[in-house]
């Protein structure tokens, strides 16, 4: 080692902050602190119609709206009395007999936004609907309580707001080896042994050097960690299967990632909504089956909580097109080992008292949600997060 | 004027500059060169896409057959989509610069996303027409846009039930800044802007029957105020222009807002809210040449990417291509975050879009790759050669013109190639590791300055 590169070695061991994967190596002192759960969140975009995934098959009303569109009694799974499964997510079915599926009804926030940007925007960031926020509920988290951006990791290309802090922004990636080699880039090394630390400390310009350092570091410790695990598990041929697969490989490596963040789109059906829906919650379904299987025969599904929302439900009554039009509340399912309340957390709101513009009105405030996941799963003070206390529930 | 100044300039009112535009402008002063970039910017040449096969479509057609609608909407994205190409391509090649990068600034400002690509397209060119106008007369037209309408909920905004977002918005995001109006205020304001509604072809249309003709009381005083009284009410408060001029300051100078230079743009923009005037003080300011404002600012996603096409002009062979770059570098245009728009600044930087941006330009212009020969060093023609070889298994497939950047850049030498690419202080180490490289290519060389975080600022 030269001079030059022993200067810049120690001078990097002193801002421990900036650097910190040079520095501390891999002692695991993050599982230790942050505890070993994991989040995975799974968006379904454009607006689940959750009154024809968890199906009021009993309810004169709901046919009664959907003449041509409600699931005809026999083909649904039922739950209860009240309440069956699309036929589709079969594999939910079991879950929910294994008592690892929990069913939220209602789920929404007060003057709900039926813009797909704006209510993607308030699920994200955790914001009233009249207030806007630049940080995600995920990136305030890592603002608070994470000490690497690979603590939270969403499998994209680009990240999404939830995942965005005020100081700290989580990994997307799709492909940790792509990621590792372009990080590698010899060009990039040689830059890095010659810069001047002196000049960390310049506003912008010191700014981009830190991040390339924490950039390069990150991409290495994601690479290096997971490539430990392959896993053998068979997934369905589709890309949310792949986003989850990849989730199973980084979970299943021990890589220290509190949160995934996953997403299936396409569920705005206006018009002939029946064949796209069933199929993407075949799709959907069928990749969460795989990975709860993936997990379990690791014995990380314990220490794993599957969130699933989307950004509204559609309205009771279909459209003429045989679709649905952008509703309000929703439901939401909760995926885990040792969930406290299992099967359905509530019953389904009424269909005769619905807002002015015919939608579900929302019973449990979206965010009374996070703030129990946040508080009881990854065991950190929600209020700092949410910026509001909400009630907890008891669902684990 | 120096050419580092003049450089300077052409970075924060356009995209930088290549060696030859340079020598036009040798030996003219400042107030010549400024003069001239207004000038040029003088006529506003709207950006249109082909929307005949979309303009069959009509609201009753809807009504009779739902399926058209879906039609509709399918073929609007997809002219949102050649609206988004058409843009960038107008930005690497603009008629009127200044214009055009006034134009990025207010789709920051006044943001709003919308499918419906005639009123993106109206929406859009409404922010061209008024970029270097009248700021009074543009709030106003913002007020009426059939985007705004939708995006920010005008057009729930009725009489017996007020919808106060985009009252809210166009004080706190639009004109004065969060803490100076109260509650009330956008209570009484939303009420102005009730029946705020547009036709299909994005004309503004007033729901006489929404609107609340009452009286309202705004900032101290009473009267039967329309939304366009209410702008010429909030447009009263100084706040107003120290509000936008700090805006200004921050994308156009420095992050960092100074606020003797604030008062002084305030000065030139209140009470006539002349934006070109505002503009026109902010480039022949002495301050606006001060080393601390020169290649401090860290350059937007749009900024780095048509930059790089200025100086070496390429085209992605995949037209989609060219909104999955945006956004993987965070910036896709007519697809912003939220109402707030792009924070900018150093929020454009994470760790996964820092490797991006350091690895943009070897992806756009040499096949991923980026030489690190030292002086004398020839061995790594094989590793060029086998980058070249795998263009197949490149993220993105595009056609580099170096013959434009040899015309361009056949005058200059490895050394004038670095001080055009990188504007700011270069950190002493890389220095020095610039200094050692071997410089037998300039488009290697050019590679390489445009993979330095340095080439990140401007």
């Amino acid at each position: 080692m030269d001079r030059r590169k022993f200067i810049k070695n120690s001078a990097l061991a002193s801002s421990l902050y900036f650097v910190p994967n040079f520095v501390r190596g891999f002692e695991n002192i993050t599982s230790q602190s942050l505890g070993f759960k994991r989040l995975v969140i799974v968006q379904l975009s454009g607006g689940n119609d959750g009154l024809n995934s968890i199906i009021p098959f009993n309810n004169d009303i709901y046919f009664r709206e959907r003449p041509t569109l409600a699931i005809k009694k026999d083909d649904v799974i039922r739950l209860n009395d009240e309440l069956g499964l699309h036929q589709s997510l079969q594999p939910l079915k079991e879950l929910y007999d294994n008592g690892n599926l929990t069913i939220i009804n209602n789920v929404g926030y007060p003057n709900p936004n039926r813009s797909h940007f704006r209510a993607t925007d308030i699920w994200h960031t955790a914001s009233n609907s009249n207030q806007h926020l630049q940080s995600g509920w995920i990136g305030r988290y890592l603002d608070n309580y994470a000490k690497h951006p690979y603590n939270a990791i969403e499998l994209d290309e680009s990240l999404s707001l939830a995942m965005k802090g005020k100081h700290v922004n989580a990994i997307a990636t799709t492909n940790p080896r792509m990621h590792y080699r372009v990080s590698r880039d010899p060009y990039f090394n040689s830059v890095l042994n010659h810069y001047d630390d002196k000049h960390l400390s310049e506003h912008n310009l010191g700014y981009l050097y830190k991040s390339m350092i924490s950039a390069k570091s990150s991409a290495k410790y994601i690479f290096e960690t997971s490539k430990t695990f392959t896993s053998k598990h068979e997934y369905p041929n589709s890309g949310f299967a792949k986003q989850l697969k990849t989730t199973a490989q980084f979970i299943n490596s021990g890589l220290d990632t509190k949160v995934y963040y996953t997403s299936l789109r396409g569920f705005d059906t206006h018009a002939n909504q029946s064949n796209t829906q069933k199929r993407l919650l075949e799709v959907y379904a069928n990749s969460i089956k795989a990975f709860v299987e993936d997990l379990k025969q690791q014995n990380t599904f314990k220490e794993t909580l599957i969130l699933t929302f989307s950004e509204f439900g559609r309205r009771v009554k279909q459209n003429a097109a045989n679709g649905t039009d952008h509703g309000a509340a929703n439901n939401v399912f909760i995926i885990g080992e040792n969930l406290k309340r299992k099967g359905l957390y509530n019953n389904l709101a009424s269909l005769s008292n619905l807002d002015a513009n015919g939608d579900l009105k929302y019973e449990i405030d979206f965010r009374a949600i996070y703030a129990t996941i946040l508080n009881k799963w990854l065991m950190v003070d929600s209020d700092r997060i949410l910026r509001r206390s909400f009630n907890q529930l008891n669902f684990i | 004027m120096d050419n580092k100044h003049i450089q300077h300039l052409h970075w924060r009112a356009g995209f930088g500059i290549t060696p030859k535009q340079l020598q036009q402008y040798a030996k003219k002063s400042r107030k010549q060169i400024v003069d001239e970039l207004f000038k040029e910017s003088k006529t506003t040449t709207p950006l249109l896409v082909d929307t005949t096969e979309i303009e069959d479509y009509y609201p009753e057609l809807f009504a009779r057959n739902p399926l058209k609608r879906r039609e509709f909407n399918k073929k609007s994205l997809e002219k949102l989509k050649a609206f988004n190409y058409a843009w960038i391509e107008r930005l690497s090649n603009p008629y009127e610069l200044l214009r055009e990068k006034m134009t990025l600034f207010w789709t920051n400002h006044f943001v709003c996303k919308d499918n419906h690509i005639m009123h993106v397209q109206q929406f859009n060119n409404t922010l061209r027409a008024y970029a270097l106008g009248d700021f009074r007369d543009f709030v106003k037209t913002i007020s009426k846009e059939a985007v705004m309408i939708k995006y920010l909920n005008s057009k729930q905004n009725k009489k017996r039930k007020p919808n106060e977002n985009f009252a809210r918005e166009l004080m706190e995001l639009f004109t004065l800044g969060m803490d100076n109006y109260s509650e009330e205020d956008i209570k009484e304001s939303a009420r102005a802007f009730t029946g705020y509604n547009h036709n299909f072809n994005g004309e503004f249309v007033l729901k006489e029957r929404q609107h609340d003709y009452e009286f309202k009381s705004f900032f101290g005083k009473r009267g039967r105020y329309d939304g366009d009284d209410i702008i010429d009410i909030i447009l009263e408060q100084k706040q107003c222009a120290k509000f936008i001029s700090e805006k200004i300051y921050r994308y156009f100078v420095n992050d960092k807002v100074n606020s003797k230079h604030i008062q002084e743009m305030v000065d030139v923009f209140y009470p006539n809210y002349n934006i070109e005037a505002l503009m026109r003080f902010v480039f022949m300011s002495d301050w606006f040449y001060d080393e601390q404002n020169i290649g401090t600012k860290i350059k937007s996603p749009i900024d780095l990417l048509i930059g790089i096409q200025n100086t070496v002009p390429f085209t992605f062979e995949n037209e989609k291509d060219v909104i999955k770059i945006q956004k993987i570098l965070g910036q896709a245009l007519l697809n912003p975050p939220n109402v707030a728009g792009w924070e900018g600044g150093q929020s454009w930087i994470d760790s996964n879009t820092i490797m991006v941006r350091l690895k943009l330009a070897s992806i756009l212009l040499s096949s991923s790759y980026i030489s690190n020969k030292k002086k004398g060093d020839f061995n790594d023609a094989f590793k060029q050669k086998y980058y070249k070889q795998n263009k197949t298994k490149q993220p993105f497939k595009t056609q580099p013109d170096w013959n434009s950047f040899d015309k361009e850049f056949s005058d200059t030498s490895f050394k004038g190639l670095k001080t055009n690419l990188l504007s700011g202080v270069i950190n002493s180490g890389t220095n020095e590791f610039l200094e050692d490289l071997s410089k037998l290519s300039k488009k290697e060389f050019c590679v390489q300055l445009m993979s330095l975080p340095e080439y990140q600022m401007c």
